[in-house]
Parts: C-alpha cells; structure tokens; sequence
C-alpha cells in the first residue's frame, strides 16, 4: 500500500498552529472514523430513540411491560430498525482494534481473542435486544404474557452478556501489559481491568428485581455504562494516536 | 517453560507467552466450568425433554438459587474458553505446507460455536429470572435452552474437522535448518475426526425427545459433552508440548 | 530520608546537582492511573451503599447483625500484616536487598492467600446460614463488595507474583516495579478497611 502522507488535509482550523503532519495508511483512517460515526449513532439509538439506556424496570407488571412498547414503539421501531441496518459498525470497530492489536510485538493470539469474544457479544449482548424489541413492537395485541417474556429476554441478555465482553477485555489489558511496541498506553489496560469489574458487578442482574444491582441499577447498570463511556473513549482516542502513528509505508499485516 | 535470558525482550518471546497465558486459561476456568456443571440441577442427571410444562415450571421455582449460580458462572466465564482456540488457530498458521485458510476458518467456527453457548446460556438464566412466569413460557425457553446448547454441533464438528484436515496436510519434514518438523503429532488429526464424529449425532436432540439421541440421551448429552470436555484436556497437552517445540525452535526457550 | 550507601536500586533514581535524591512518586504513573480510578469507582459503589442504608436503615441493621464480625476483625488484621510485610520489602528493594525483598513478599502473598481462605470460609458460613444474595439489598451489597473486592485481591497476588519474578531475575529488577505492586497491594488494603468499616463496624 504506497500513500503519501498528506499533511493536515484534514485540518479545518486556518492559520492554526503548526500541527504534527499527520501520517497513518489512509485505509486504516477510513476505519477509524467509522468508530466515532458508529458509536454516535449507536449512543443516540440506545439512549434517546430505544428506551434502552436506561433501561426500562425488571418489576413493574406484565400490563406496564405492555405499555412500555406501546408508548414507545414508534421510537424503538425507528431506533432499532437504523441499528439493525448499521450494525456492521460494530464489527468494523473490533476490527480496527484487533488491527492494531497485531501490531503489538504480543503475536496475534490475544488480538484473535479480543476479536472472538467482541464478535459473541454481537449477538446475546446486542442484537438480541433489538430483535426482541422489534418483535414486540412488530405485532400490536399480542398477547401480554409474550410481550412481558420479550421484554425479559431482550434486556437481561442486553446488560447480562458479561463473558463474551470479559474475555475481550481479558485479552486486551494483557496484550497492551506485554507489548513492547507501545502501540497504546499501558494505563489503558488497567481500565481494561476496570471493564472487567463491572461485568462482575452485573452478575446479580440475573437475582434482582430492584436496587441497585437491578439490570437498570446504580451499580449494575449506571455505573457499567458509565464506566464502559471512559474506556470508549480512551480507545478510540488511542485508536486515532495509534493509526496517526503507524508509519505509511509499514508492510501489510501477515 | 525456561525462557532464555538473552531471548527475555523479544516480540517472538511475548508472542510465546501470550499463548502459554491463552493455555493456561483451560485447566484454571475448566475447574470452573466443572464445578458449574456439578451445581446445574439439571444436569447429573439431565432434565428430560418429556416434562410437562408444570413439571419444568417447578424445577425453576424449587432450584432457582442452583441454577443462577452455574448459569452465571457460565456467563462470566463460559467464553474463556476462546483464547485457547485461537492458541490452536496461530499454531494452524505456523503450518508450513500449506495454506492459511483451514486457520481461518476455524477461527470463525470457534467464535460462532462461542455465540451458540452464550445463546443457550441466557436462555436458562431468563427462565430462572422470573420462576412464576407462565409455565408454558418457561417450557419454551427451557426447550430453547436445551436444544441451542445440545443441539448446533455444526460449529464445533466443523472446527475438528477442520483441524483435522490441517493436520493432514502439514507434511513438513524435520529438517536440519527447521527442526520443527510438524506442528501437531498425526493421531491428533485422527483424535479431532473422531472427536467430530462422536459430537455430530447430537444434533438430533433437536428433533427426537426419546432415547440416545435425545437432549437427555447417551450419545447427544453424554458422549456429547464427554467427548467435547476429553478433546479439551488432549489438546491442553499437545498445544503445550507444540508450545515447547516452537519456543526452542524460535530460541526463545531451551 | 538519605542513604548514604549507593545502591545500584539509588543510582537509577533522579537526583538534583547536589546527588541528592529527588523525592519521586513511587511506582509508575500507570498504576496511579489504575489505583486513583479504582479507588473513585469503589467510592461510588460505598456511596451507593450509603444511600441505600440511609433508605431502609432498620432493614440494613438487623441484616448487619449476622454478620461475624470476629471474622471481619480477623481479616482486617490478616491484610494490615500483609501489608506491613510488603511495605517492608518495598523499602528493602530501595536498599538493593533483593533476597530479602522476594521473601518478604511471599509472606505478604501467603497473607493474602489466607485472606481469601478466610473470605471463603466467612461466606460459606453465611451461606448455611441462609444468608444469600436474595436474603435482601444488605446482603446482595455485601457479597457483591467482598466479592470484587475478592477479585481485586487475586488480581493482587498476581501482581506480588510477576514483582517476585522480576525481582528474581538480575536483569529485570527495578525499584518502581516493586512500589507499583507495593501501591496496588496497600490500595486493596485501604478498600477492605473501608468495606469492613461499612459492612461490619457501622451500626
């Protein structure tokens, strides 16, 4: 892949301070800035349109489930059906991340991992809410029972899927603790850690009907999120370092 | 291992022990999964697919805290598993006779076979969320539980054969400049079709409620799972001696 | 505090033209990251705790009362003596004297490892007792404290493990290692102190 690098094409700000020219394969940039799209619109979907972040109560009644897609179907059908159609984001975001994960001096089988456990989680730990969701709102009148159960299924596997996501974040804060090409900072791996910690955290989502370790409590859910929003970020502002980085003529990865 | 001093700072070191860490996760989550698996209620011996709905209903309400504890085990953990098979795919790459493309494809047939699991294991824990469900509802996913864990052996038969089939075809010699000689001892390709073999029956279980093949029978729950759990342990061994013989032969390891 | 003896752990250590020791933050800046961040996120949770006890303060008492807080008292001191121990090997690696810094850590591993035992033993208790994660909000917070705060422990005695593996190897020694698995190690210290004075003292 032979580009040129071309310094500050992207650079809005005029008679701005002399930047660093910006270096990176052009096709890696096209990736990156996906990551940043995807999850702009995925944060708009899960929290504004679906109702989803927060979500909404594990005890309330199977007649308020019913209302709950009632009152909000037009804006989970909207939300949902954009997801569905966007989705392909999420991988593009893994990927991006494992690439740059095989340029560690750590060998490719923790990028593999982080890969693995990022691609189960696509289904029980995001898809599946939205596949529910879009069942019950598919079919007014359905009958209350079935709705309740969608209700169920789609969001205790949307905050309760923990290992797939575990197992990414396992292989990254190793692979960052031992790679020696400093392709991100190592603190980044202990947020990894911190990633961990509240997956642990939503283990009782699965008991709790209410409080804090509910699937919509301060702890299991709030401070995941919140959480999860700090890693987010960071990656994918050591994803831009990472890929600015990354020398133009660098042969291709094996 | 003994890792040689002057070998301490190489990529190709950490490349080494990223994938002894990848191992290793076998034997330390396989206790785990083993003591998970004891706690399941329902399986020593396995619940059968011929109990009415109030029969299931019941062992919901009367085992709830049992089956939460196994299942969320299997949630928080079950995926680990992932790193060691991708340890299997970067061995599959080191194959020299052939192609990359057996690697591949088993990479993708391990995290789909990973996605089956994770499926499966929601299904049990939002039947234990809420035990006064329906009692037809919770029969629902209690058969959607057992048929998605038993029964989508296509994953895991592919994997094997798949490994299989590259262990055949890497007829790399032991010669003076690269003593490796093959990655893998030939009878593990004859260990992963057998293991193939005794796995694909299960697929049954999704269509007979009687007998061997059913999700309660001798070959879709016992040989299944037997056979799956021996080819883990077998292949713990041989990834660690296929481990040693590239350590040594890269210099990174007496 | 001045050594005036140069060790090879001084000599890698900043120091102004007088050959004075700069005072340094210990460890690396990495592990701040990790320990600051842990200790806001944990604070959270003890907040969260707060509220809630504040919310339902009879039900969180009479739950607390089944609670041994012997047990509590005795894991308090297991891990201040794990502590003292590592503590003591950090300041022996500063002197060079790597022998006696692995030993010291082993000892305040074996502590921790004793912890964790006693934990299991306090939880198994409880556990015959009838006191799950179901029983109530106060117990659904005390396992799920003491059990990331368990975690938080194992991923502890990994890290004393790989200081005890560099601190082995002649090549790998360096001082800042042994303060980041020092600053970690009394980070879980703090945290149990904290949860012990929550879960068992507060009445």
């Amino acid at each position: 892949m032979t580009d040129v690098a071309s310094p500050s094409t992207s650079d809005t700000e005029s008679g701005a301070a002399p930047t660093t020219p910006k270096a990176g394969k052009r096709d890696v940039w096209i990736v990156f800035f996906i990551v940043p799209a995807f999850y702009t619109a995925f944060g708009i979907i899960f929290f504004a349109l679906t109702r989803t972040m927060p979500p909404p109560r594990p005890d309330i009644t199977t007649a308020q489930m019913v209302d709950f897609f009632e009152n909000h179907s037009t804006t989970i059908r909207i939300g949902f059906g954009l997801l569905i159609l966007i989705v392909g984001g999420a991988g593009i975001a893994n990927g991006i991340v494992m690439y740059h994960m095989k340029r560690m001096s750590t060998g490719s089988v923790l990028a593999y991992s982080y890969m693995g456990g990022m691609a189960v989680g696509a289904l029980p730990g995001c898809l599946l809410v939205a596949i529910c969701f879009l069942t019950a709102t598919f079919r007014p009148g359905r009958d209350p029972e079935l709705m309740a159960f969608l209700y169920d299924l789609g969001l205790l596997s949307y905050v309760g899927s923990l290992g797939c996501f575990s197992v990414a974040y396992f292989a990254f804060a190793i692979a960052i603790l031992y790679d020696r090409n400093e392709i991100f900072p190592k603190w980044l791996a202990y947020i990894s850690v911190w990633q961990i910690v509240t997956e642990i955290l939503a283990v009782p989502v699965f008991v709790s009907r209410a409080g804090a370790f509910a699937w919509n409590g301060s702890i299991s859910f709030w401070m995941g999120t919140v959480v999860f929003g700090i890693w987010l970020s960071c990656v994918i502002m050591f994803l831009k370092k990472a890929t600015e980085l990354e020398p133009v003529d660098a042969p291709p990865l094996d | 291992m003994q890792i040689l001093a002057e070998a301490e700072d190489l990529p190709k070191t950490a490349n080494i022990k990223t994938q002894l860490i990848s191992l290793w996760t076998v034997p330390v989550f396989g206790v785990v999964f083993l003591i998970a698996f004891i706690a399941f209620p329902g399986f020593l011996p396995p619940m059968s697919p011929n109990l009415t709905a109030d029969q299931v209903a019941a062992f919901y309400r009367e085992h709830t805290a049992a089956i939460r504890f196994s299942m969320v085990t299997y949630d928080l953990l079950g995926v680990m598993l992932i790193p060691f098979f991708m340890v299997i795919v970067v061995q599959m790459k080191r194959m020299t006779t052939q192609s990359h493309v057996f690697a591949y494809c088993y990479l993708t047939a391990a995290v789909s076979g990973a996605t089956v699991f994770a499926l499966a294991n929601i299904f049990y824990l939002v039947a234990a969320f809420r035990p006064e469900r329906n009692p037809e509802l919770t029969m629902l996913l209690n058969d959607m539980a057992w048929i998605t864990f038993i029964a989508p052996v296509g994953m895991i038969v592919g994997q094997n054969l798949l490994l299989g089939l590259a262990v055949y075809f890497d007829t790399s010699q032991s010669r003076p400049r690269s003593p490796a000689g093959p990655v893998f001892p030939r009878w593990v390709g004859h260990f992963s079709v057998a293991t193939a073999l005794a796995i694909a029956p299960a697929a049954m279980a999704a269509i007979v409620k009687t007998g061997p093949l059913a999700w309660d029978g001798l070959l879709s729950f016992w040989l299944r799972n037997g056979a799956y759990a021996v080819f883990l342990v077998v292949m713990f061994f041989v990834v660690r001696a296929a481990l040693q013989r590239q350590a040594v032969s890269e210099g990174v390891a007496a | 505090m001045t050594n005036t003896e140069q060790t090879t752990a001084e000599l890698d250590q900043p120091k102004d033209t007088g050959g004075q020791r700069l005072p340094h933050v210990p460890g690396d800046s990495h592990m701040w990251v990790m320990v600051l961040g842990d200790l806001f996120i944990f604070g959270a949770y003890f907040v969260i705790f707060m509220i809630y006890r504040t919310m339902a303060p009879q039900e969180f008492l009479a739950d607390q009362q089944h609670l041994d807080v012997t047990v509590g008292v005795v894991n308090t001191i297991v891990l201040l003596t794990s502590s003292w121990f590592i503590a003591r090997s950090v300041v022996a690696v500063r002197a060079a004297e790597y022998d006696r810094a692995i030993r010291l850590t082993y000892l305040g591993g074996a502590f921790g490892v004793l912890f964790i035992l006693t934990k299991a033993y306090e939880w198994t208790t409880e556990v015959m007792h009838g006191y799950t994660m179901p029983s109530g909000d106060f117990f659904m917070f005390y396992y799920m404290l003491t059990g990331v705060h368990l975690f938080h422990v194992a991923l502890g005695l990994l890290i004393l493990g790989i200081v005890v593996r560099e601190l082995r190897n002649p090549r790998k020694r360096r001082t800042s290692m042994a303060e980041a698995g020092g600053v970690y190690w009394h980070m879980v210290d703090l945290l149990w102190i904290v949860i012990f004075a929550l879960l068992y003292v507060m009445r």
